[in-house]
């Protein structure tokens, strides 16, 4: 059995990716399994999702453990402890990365175990869509083409879990376009099951009971929002462009999350260690004085304090 | 004789008042309603300080109760049947907050067909609710009952929800002598609830029921609530023994009756628990060597008083006021449980289902108990579930189901 757990944040098409990855094993006549987990659902936040391909029945269930194959749908996760990205990495572990960076230079910047490989994914779709946007079909294509699906089979998978999510014909083949490029252009890596893990007895801990201030779920810390630094969410950043903007305060009464305040003379300042790059104010911008900018580096852009 | 004469109902409303909580939403249902409007009328008439809200639904009230409580107010509130279930889901929140209110749950059985008369499938619908259950037999109990309930719930060794069960009709219109603890006793009883973990200052604002995700905090919160509703077993007998000393009546999670040389015991809770009592003088009478067991404390679950009370019986019956469709008596899957791993178990466990939807339980049944019972234990073989329905109710059942059939059909 083939084990692919996908990384990614709310909007980018992990849980998507999976299902793409499970639908062309299928196809191929392999027996597949994929499953997401997230939280309260939020764009931005981390979301995975597992498939499993085997030749016999499939009777694991849920989170993939020790994975054969890792994708990461966005490099700023490997950081976000919360994320969980290495859980389970060993060296025999092949993991693939959305990143400008090459594999030599990603491993350089991080201490990255297992076999690393790494596409531009992001960029393939500014270049093709002109936008950011999911990247599920990418996403799918390449974890299909590491393990070895035919990518005839990702095509028609890519066609039927699109039209599921109510995309229009051309745009799931723009999709199936990106896809192939990506299925082609990623730098395979042979992946190896590995040697089955020992299993080791859980030691178990019987809890004591404790006075109701801490045996009850509760939080008394008061504002402590603010130390949670969702800044490390964003793959693309709004950037004010001085000269454009008329002070209207749009941006500020759209931001979701109060991270833009404004200044006396009727500019946004934006908190950048907790906007988490939903664009939203670059969205209702009148004139056009928030732009999208992407990440630089495409490598950890931040980690978790 | 001592008291005066109340209903159950009273009695209950007599246990808020001197319990003297601070608030009480409240929606009525029959047969509880006459609690709340005691209530309305004490509080209008400024006897008792507490807020009465009367609420849009049963639903409302308990988000109201829980939401007070959860500021360190001392909040009672009351329901029944289709009204517990629709504040169920309520409860497990309320539990979850560690919120130690008390909830008195007048017992009315559940739709469909709908009914008014009392059996138990409402109140044992809560009893994974995370609130703790006391099963009153009279209406002394109910009133005791309701300030024992308080002080348990408010210990922090607890600190969890209470709800205080009578039966409608048998004990929530019955009037019998109901003595009144004196309010100064009471507060001796009662102290003041200054709940550490709970309170609403505008300077020191904290969140309760938080989302937790990935299963490890939620068992640990979750498990904490079960230590906390294990540990009432110890704080209800300190309570019971402080209860005892300042007013004189003794109340423990069990209570036996004529167990001592019974060969053979029926269990029972609630009001019909009297008629039990009288049913096993019947049998005494006789020569059987029969007993009581009255389970009044249903969470926790006292397994070792049960435990203690019916090792070495020849056999046992229990009688469940209560139909689970498609498993039979739910005290008697407890009972059989809790007596699994016991050496001395008895020879025959016997389940027994009566007084479905207020059905009453004839002292002919209770013959019939018995003697099915001592056969099981000769034969050390257990019986049932085994319905209390007669002969005689069924040419009844025969004769409406007539009158409610088309004509020709």
């Amino acid at each position: 059995m083939l084990a692919i757990r996908f990384h990614g944040r709310g909007g980018q098409g992990a849980k998507t990716a999976s299902r793409i990855l499970g639908t062309a094993a299928f196809l191929e006549g392999f027996v597949a399994q994929d499953s997401p987990i997230y939280g309260a659902e939020r764009r931005g936040a981390p979301v995975a999702a597992f498939t499993r391909i085997a030749r016999e029945p499939i009777r694991e269930r849920g989170i993939v453990a020790h994975p054969n194959l890792v994708v990461v749908a966005d490099a700023s996760l490997i950081g976000d402890p919360a994320a969980r990205v290495l859980q389970g990495v060993g060296e025999k572990t092949v993991v693939f990365v959305n990143s400008p960076l090459s594999a030599e230079q990603f491993r350089a910047e991080t201490s990255l175990p297992g076999r690393l490989t790494t596409l531009d994914l992001t960029e393939i779709v500014v270049q093709h869509f002109g936008k950011r946007g999911a990247i599920s079909a990418l996403l799918g294509a390449v974890a299909g083409r590491l393990v070895g699906l035919r990518q005839g089979s990702i095509h028609e998978a890519i066609a039927r879990e699109l039209a599921e999510l109510g995309l229009a014909t051309s745009d799931i083949e723009r999709n199936q376009a990106v896809a192939h490029q990506s299925y082609e252009t990623v730098q395979p890596v042979a992946i190896e099951t590995g040697v089955p893990q020992p299993i080791v007895p859980a030691q178990l801990q019987a809890p004591m009971y404790e006075p109701p201030t801490r045996g009850t779920a509760r939080i008394s810390a008061a504002a402590n929002s603010v130390l949670r630094e969702t800044g490390g969410w964003r793959t693309f950043r709004p950037v004010l462009v001085p000269d454009k903007c008329n002070g209207c305060w749009l941006c500020f009464v759209y931001c979701p999350d109060g991270v833009i305040s404004m200044t006396k003379d009727d500019k946004p300042v934006i908190d950048y260690d907790h906007c988490k790059g939903c664009q939203i104010c670059v969205h209702e911008c009148p004139t056009d004085a928030l732009v999208a900018e992407r990440e630089k580096g495409g490598g950890v852009a931040w980690r978790a304090k | 004789m001592a008291g005066e004469m109340m209903t159950g109902n009273l009695a209950a409303a007599w246990g808020a008042r001197l319990s003297a909580v601070d608030y009480i939403p409240a929606f009525p249902i029959t047969p509880q309603t006459e609690i709340v409007e005691a209530l309305a009328k004490w509080c209008e008439s400024g006897v008792m300080a507490a807020r009465f809200v009367t609420m849009d639904s049963e639903h409302s009230m308990m988000t109201a109760a829980g939401a007070a409580a959860a500021t360190g107010a001392r909040v009672f509130t009351a329901t029944s049947s289709q009204g517990l279930l629709y504040a169920m889901e309520v409860l497990y929140s309320i539990s979850g907050w560690r919120a130690p209110l008390v909830l008195v749950n007048v017992s009315r059985a559940l739709a469909s067909p709908i009914t008014l008369e009392p059996d138990h499938n409402d109140v044992l619908a809560a009893r994974d609710s995370g609130f703790l259950q006391i099963h009153a037999e009279t209406c002394q109990e109910v009133l005791d009952s309701i300030l024992i309930a308080y002080r348990i719930a408010e210990d922090e060794r607890v600190m969890l929800p209470v709800i205080v069960n009578l039966d409608g009709f048998y004990l929530s219109f019955t009037r019998e002598p109901v003595i009144l603890p004196a309010p100064e006793q009471v507060a001796q009883f009662l102290p003041p609830f200054r709940p550490a973990h709970l309170g609403f200052k505008a300077s020191a604002p904290h969140a309760l029921g938080v989302a937790v995700l990935g299963g490890t905090p939620y068992s640990y919160f979750r498990h904490q609530m079960h230590l906390a509703a294990m540990n009432a077993l110890d704080v209800h007998s300190e309570t019971a023994a402080a209860f005892e000393r300042l007013f004189g009546r003794r109340y423990d999670v069990v209570e036996g009756y004529r167990l001592d040389d019974a060969e053979d015991v029926l269990v029972m809770t609630n009001a019909f628990a009297s008629r039990g009592k009288v049913a096993v003088d019947a049998a005494r009478a006789e020569g059987r060597r029969v007993g009581l067991l009255r389970l009044r404390m249903i969470r926790p679950w006292p397994a070792d008083a049960i435990r203690g009370a019916l090792r070495s019986r020849r056999a046992v019956a229990v009688l469940d006021q209560n139909l689970a469709p498609g498993q039979g008596g739910i005290l008697f899957q407890e009972i059989a449980a809790c007596l699994y791993h016991e050496a001395l178990r008895p020879r025959a466990l016997c389940s027994f289902i009566g007084g479905l939807g207020g059905k009453n339980l004839s002292e002919g049944e209770f013959r019939t108990i018995f003697e099915q019972t001592a056969e099981a234990g000769v034969r050390e073989k257990g019986i049932g579930p085994v319905l209390l329905y007669t002969e005689a109710e069924h040419r009844e059942m025969t004769q409406l189901q007539m009158l409610a059939a088309a004509p020709g059909s």
